[in-house]
C-alpha cells in the first residue's frame, strides 16, 4: 500500500512538473471575418506562470499565407504577451484551417501548436466556373449553377460575356439558386471568354469561363492522355 | 527491494501512460490540419516525370516563391489570386491533359487545396496532388 502511495505521489509531481511554464489561454481561435475582409487575426495570449524565463526559439506559420509574431524573444517569469497570426485571406474560401507552431526552450513542451480557424463567407458559389466545348462539338448549352452563400440574400445576378462568341441566360431557380445558361456561338473556331457575374446591389464580381478548345490528338500511349502543345508560361508574373 | 522498485517504475510508467492514451483517443480526428485526398490522386516524381507533355504543373505556391524557381512550364495558380490566375491556367488546359499540383514540401497543404478547387470549381477530372512537392522535384531534378 506504502508502494503505490508512492507511486502516484511520485507521478503526480513528475506530472506537475512537466507541465508548462508558459500558459496559453487558448491555442485555438475561431474567426467569422465579414465578406470583404482582406485578413483574419487571431491573438493567442500567454502567461510564463513559472519561475524561469521562457525563450522563443522560432515561430513557424504552416502557410505562406499566414504570419505571425512574437511580442518578445524572452519572456521573464509572471510576464504576459501574445503572439498575433495574421491570415492573408487572398481568394480562399470556406473553412480555412492554419496553424502556428511555436518553438520555445522549456522542456518537454517545447513545441505549441495555435490554431486559426476562419470561416470566409461566400456570397456566391459558382459551379462549375468552367465551361467547355471541343472544336466541332455541337454548341449546344451548358449550365452554370449559381447558389447564394446562406448569410446572403441575392435577388438578381447579372451576366455578361467578355466576347460576343457566347451567348448567356440566366434564370432564377428559387431558393437563392440561379441557373446560367452558356451557349456558344458556334464551336468552329478557338475562343474563350470570361463571364462575369455581378449580384444585383453589389461591388463583388465573380468569375467564370467559357472555352472552345482544340480537339485533342491521338493518344499517346494505350490508356494514356493525349498532347496537345504544352501552354506558354502565364503573363503577369511580377514576382 | 528490487521487486519493490520495478513494481513502482511499472506503476508510474502505467500511470503515466493513462493521459497520453486519453490525449491520443481525443485528439484523434483533430491532429491533422491537411485537407485529406485519395491515395490515387497523389503522384510521385518518377510517375509525373513520365507523362511528359501530356501533363500541366501547376505551381501552388505564393507568387514570391514562384518568380524564384518553378517547374519548367509550370503555370501559378495559388489562392491568394485565386481568380485572376484561374482563367489564365484554364486558358492553357486541353481535355485529356492531367494536372500536377506541387507546393512546398511534403507538409505543404496549397497543393491539396488548389487540386480540390480544381476538381470540384472547374470539375477537372485527372488532377493530381504531387508527393513531396518542390523539395522532392528540386531532389530528382536538379
Amino acid at each position: 500500500m506504502k508502494t503505490s502511495l508512492l507511486a502516484v505521489t511520485l507521478s503526480i509531481i513528475m506530472c506537475l512538473g512537466a507541465r508548462a511554464d508558459l500558459k496559453w489561454e487558448q491555442t485555438s481561435i475561431e474567426l467569422h471575418p465579414a465578406a470583404n475582409d482582406k485578413q483574419a487575426i487571431g491573438h493567442f495570449k500567454y502567461e510564463n506562470t513559472g519561475k524561469t524565463p521562457v525563450h522563443f526559439k522560432s515561430v513557424h506559420a504552416s502557410c505562406g499565407c499566414t504570419t505571425a509574431q512574437t511580442q518578445k524573444d524572452i519572456v521573464p517569469p509572471g510576464d504576459k504577451g501574445e503572439i498575433t497570426a495574421t491570415f492573408n485571406i487572398g481568394d480562399r474560401t470556406g473553412t480555412q484551417i492554419k496553424t502556428v507552431t511555436v518553438e520555445t526552450d522549456e522542456a518537454p513542451n517545447q513545441k505549441t501548436v495555435l490554431t486559426l480557424k476562419a470561416e470566409i463567407p461566400q456570397q456566391l458559389e459558382v459551379t462549375p466556373n468552367f465551361v467547355f466545348w471541343k472544336q466541332g462539338d455541337k454548341p449546344d448549352s451548358k449550365t452554370i449553377n449559381v447558389k447564394v452563400g446562406k448569410d446572403f440574400t441575392v435577388k438578381h445576378i447579372k451576366v455578361t460575356s467578355s466576347t460576343p462568341d457566347f451567348q448567356t441566360k440566366v434564370e432564377e431557380a428559387g431558393s437563392g439558386q440561379f441557373k446560367i445558361d452558356v451557349k456558344p456561338q458556334d464551336t468552329n473556331k478557338v475562343s474563350a471568354s470570361m463571364l462575369t457575374i455581378q449580384p444585383e446591389d453589389s461591388q463583388k464580381v465573380f468569375y467564370a469561363t467559357a472555352r472552345i478548345t482544340n480537339a485533342p490528338a491521338a493518344p499517346v500511349a494505350p490508356g494514356g492522355p493525349t498532347a496537345p502543345a504544352r501552354p506558354s508560361a502565364p503573363t503577369g508574373q511580377t514576382h | 527491494m528490487k521487486f519493490l522498485l520495478v513494481r513502482q517504475a511499472a506503476i508510474i510508467a502505467a500511470l503515466a501512460l493513462l493521459p497520453a492514451a486519453g490525449e491520443a483517443i481525443y485528439f484523434r480526428d483533430k491532429i491533422s490540419w491537411r485537407s485529406s485526398i485519395a491515395p490515387g490522386e497523389m503522384v510521385t516524381v518518377d510517375q509525373a516525370g513520365g507523362w511528359g507533355d501530356t501533363a500541366i504543373w501547376v505551381d501552388a505556391r505564393p507568387d514570391d516563391e514562384f518568380a524564384s524557381d518553378h517547374v519548367p512550364g509550370a503555370i501559378s495558380l495559388n489562392e491568394d489570386r485565386w481568380n485572376e490566375l484561374l482563367p489564365q491556367f484554364l486558358a492553357g488546359w486541353s481535355p485529356g491533359k492531367k494536372v500536377i499540383v506541387y507546393c512546398s514540401s511534403l507538409s505543404c497543404n496549397a497543393s491539396r487545396e488548389v487540386a480540390h478547387r480544381l476538381r470540384k470549381e472547374a470539375q477537372l477530372s485527372d488532377v493530381f496532388v504531387l508527393e513531396g512537392g518542390w523539395e522532392a522535384w528540386v531532389k530528382k531534378n536538379r
